[in-house]
């Protein structure tokens, strides 16, 4: 037998202080820029903190849970609240649904212009959301807009969709599927192309259509990467701001306000930062809450 | 700072999206910078500064300024104007973007990194006078010469903290032309002229609408208020905004959208000069700046199609009143020099070299005297409005009442909420919020 690995419980201060001198830069950065923040605007939810404190932050005042108890009574945080799970709910599914099918028929189905198409999905991804925000206006316009167009040579009067606050939330979400469902993609593609193909082999011996191979096969080896998006997804799209800032700045009527929208409002333009802070503290518990429960209700065996 | 974060490449590059579009600034459409205005002018004939090209001898050091949006760009001249006559201080030009303007100024005063000068549009005077950061205005800076609205909005808690800068005010922008085919011989003058030109102009005219008014801006509305003889707080700074006057204002106001003569949605971002142009909505009420968007809106052949009149009448003819402010700042090091800066830029003359810089109209009223100012028919009305204008209260609550008040027409103009429920909620908001 050779020698016995150096294995013990210590291996020197040396090795410690190149490991630690190794993760400093992180170490020093996300203290620095996120923990430390992070820690302030808990402090800070505590306080009415506003645009009198400015000048001597020290002397804000301490207001307990007021902040929160206030939250609880406020109807707008609650619409906000309430348009976010509406987004979330519908936005989400479609998100993943969409994606799926488009990575499965870019895996297994359609094979020429193949690297076209997943561009093609994938470019909105990384794109400003600015410009894309222009794009959907013109889009969206009641009167020059595209889809209004097509609508039109239907015989059917289009909707001035931004505008009215039954359609307002379904274009935002229109928009923002469009957009990120090009991410989900480029996931669900790498997780097939994961899948080993005998799977497949072994699936049509025994006379598997298509159908079954994507029931039986892809969707049960996939079920960790949709797992994984669906977490991802779900946590970005609780935090909604871009989509209604950029197009409807939360109207109509507070139709599409999201509760980070609402944050900022009262964080930015009104500088109630006390109170923004507690609205971001609570969306930090519901984000959390939800990331828990999809984790432990699917990530077990069927 | 305050966003929850997560390690995630979703959120991550949202959160950074999500910089970049803030850092892209809200402003686009609306034009103007929100502005705030004054009441009636006292129009002192008396320049407001004395001696404000003539600078004391022995000035030095280094000033920085910022200005916000187009004005940034353009101080630059004025600065050099300055330097000249004074060598011995050194002034440098920070332009703002007026989205990112808010947060910046937020920022410098917290980081007490702030300017020595700067801008500060009326409606944010308010806010940024209850951070303590201003320093109040020298004594021999008089409120005679100045539009009397437009000094007011520089009284924070009873200090005067800035010094009027330039202002802008609101008229009726309408087609000669459809006015002609419906009928109408003279501009209406009065709330019910108006009313029935808006009809006129849609059932003979052959517009769409009769009139463009905004479903959610304050900026509108406030001037049916003033001139029914209402105001937004009383002499003792309390809200009025449910008085007999504020109902009869809204109602008159959602008369326009309840009857089909405005519309009640445009797409977001929608230039008032566009469907002007093309004659969907043949009036519109607007500032200055849309003497020059409606002549590019429209080209050449559109020249002759339209004009401009004042503020229609009802008790008074009261306009909105908005525009700009200089503040000096209490960190400032070179207290001297920054009030010989804004002195230089109040002067008659100087008002008078702006005005032709940048279109920016004088907030001094002799400045409307130099003939750049005076020849051209539409200012001189423009000028003849100032005189009739009022401006918002001066209060730190001010960005979040006028949202709630935003927020209520709109239930108002395109929902079913009366006036007298629009009227007695804004009262509400107001009395929660705070006015002062």
């Amino acid at each position: 037998m050779a020698g016995r690995a150096p294995v013990g419980p210590r291996r020197g201060w040396r090795q410690d202080l190149v490991g630690w001198s190794f993760a400093a830069p992180f170490v020093i950065l996300f203290g620095i820029f996120l923990a430390l923040p992070i820690l302030a605007a808990f402090a800070l939810s505590f306080t009415s903190f506003g645009l009198r404190d400015l000048e001597n932050p020290i002397g804000t005042t301490v207001v307990g849970v007021q902040n929160y108890t206030d939250l609880l009574g406020d109807p707008k945080f609650w619409k906000s609240l309430g348009n976010t799970i509406y987004f979330v709910v519908v936005g989400v599914p479609l998100t993943l649904a969409l994606g799926l099918v488009i990575a499965n028929a870019l895996s297994r189905g359609i094979t020429r212009f193949r690297t076209v198409f997943r561009v093609g999905y994938y470019l909105p991804v990384i794109t400003s959301i600015v410009a894309i925000a222009v794009v959907w206006r013109f889009l969206l316009n009641p009167d020059v807009g595209l889809i209004n167009i097509l609508l039109g040579n239907l015989g059917i009067t289009g909707p001035n969709w931004l505008a009215s606050s039954a359609l307002a939330m379904p274009s935002i979400i229109a928009m923002a599927v469009w957009r990120n469902l090009g991410f989900a993609m480029v996931v669900f593609v790498a997780g097939m192309q994961a899948i080993p193909a005998m799977l497949y082999e072994a699936a049509s011996i025994d006379g598997a259509g298509r159908w079954q191979a994507f029931r039986y096969v892809t969707l049960p080896m996939l079920r960790p990467t949709i797992l994984f998006m669906l977490v991802i997804t779900t946590i970005g799209y609780l935090q909604l701001f871009e989509e209604p800032f950029v197009m409807t700045d939360g109207g109509p009527l507070d139709a599409t306000l999201s509760v980070t929208m609402y944050m900022y409002q009262q964080g930015f333009e009104f500088f109630h930062q006390g109170y923004a802070s507690a609205i971001a503290y609570v969306l930090f518990v519901i984000v959390a809450i939800v990331a828990f429960l999809q984790f432990k209700f699917l990530r077990s065996e069927p | 700072m305050i966003r929850t974060t997560h390690r995630s490449p979703l959120p991550a590059l949202v959160l950074v999206v999500a910089l970049v579009a803030m850092a892209c600034g809200t402003n686009q459409g609306s034009g103007a910078p929100a502005g705030a205005s004054g009441s009636p002018a006292a129009a002192g004939s008396q320049p407001a500064v004395s001696g404000g090209a003539s600078p004391a001898a022995d000035l030095s050091g280094e000033l920085t300024v910022w200005a916000m949006g187009a004005e940034g760009t353009k101080l630059g001249t004025l600065a050099d104007a300055f330097m000249a006559a004074n060598p011995g201080v050194k002034v440098s030009v920070t332009p703002v973007d007026w989205g990112q303007a808010v947060a910046k100024l937020q920022t410098a005063i917290a980081g007490k990194t702030t300017p020595d000068v700067s801008q500060m549009g009326t409606d944010m005077m308010g806010k940024f006078g209850a951070t303590g950061a201003f320093e109040p205005v020298p004594a021999d800076i008089a409120p005679a010469g100045y539009f009397e609205s437009a000094w007011n909005t520089n009284m924070v808690d009873g200090v005067v903290s800035g010094v009027p800068w330039y202002v802008e005010t609101r008229l009726l922008y309408y087609r000669t032309d459809i006015a002609e085919k419906a009928g109408i011989t003279s501009p209406p003058a009065t709330w019910d002229e108006l009313k029935a030109a808006a009809k006129a102009m849609k059932e003979k005219g052959g517009s769409k609408y009769g009139i463009g008014l905004g479903t959610k801006n304050w900026q509108e509305y406030f001037p049916f208020l003033w001139s029914n003889g209402g105001d937004v707080v009383d002499a003792s700074g309390n809200p009025t905004l449910n008085s007999p006057q504020a109902v009869e204002a809204l109602t008159f106001y959602k008369s326009f959208f309840d009857e089909g003569l405005t519309p009640k949605s445009v797409p977001e971002g929608t230039d008032p000069a566009t469907p002007f142009v093309t004659g969907d909505t043949p009036m519109f009420f607007s500032g200055p700046w849309h003497l020059a968007g409606v002549k590019a809106a429209g080209g050449a052949d559109f020249e002759g199609k339209w004009a401009i009149a004042p503020m229609v009448k009802k008790v008074t003819a009261t306009s909105f009143l908005g525009g700009s402010n200089l503040v000096v700042y209490k960190n400032s090091k070179n207290k001297d020099a920054a009030w010989a800066f804004v002195r230089f830029l109040s002067d008659p003359k100087t008002q008078a070299t702006w005005f032709t810089t940048s279109g920016d109209l004088p907030a001094v009223t002799s400045g409307w005297e130099d003939p750049a100012v005076k020849t051209d028919p539409n200012l001189a009305m423009f000028g003849e409005q100032l005189k009739d204008t009022k401006a918002q209260p001066v209060s730190s609550t001010w960005a979040e009442l006028s949202s709630a008040i935003n927020d209520t027409l709109e239930k108002m103009t395109t929902g079913t909420m009366t006036p007298q429920a629009a009227a007695d909620e804004m009262q509400q908001q107001a009395t929660s919020i705070g006015t002062k």
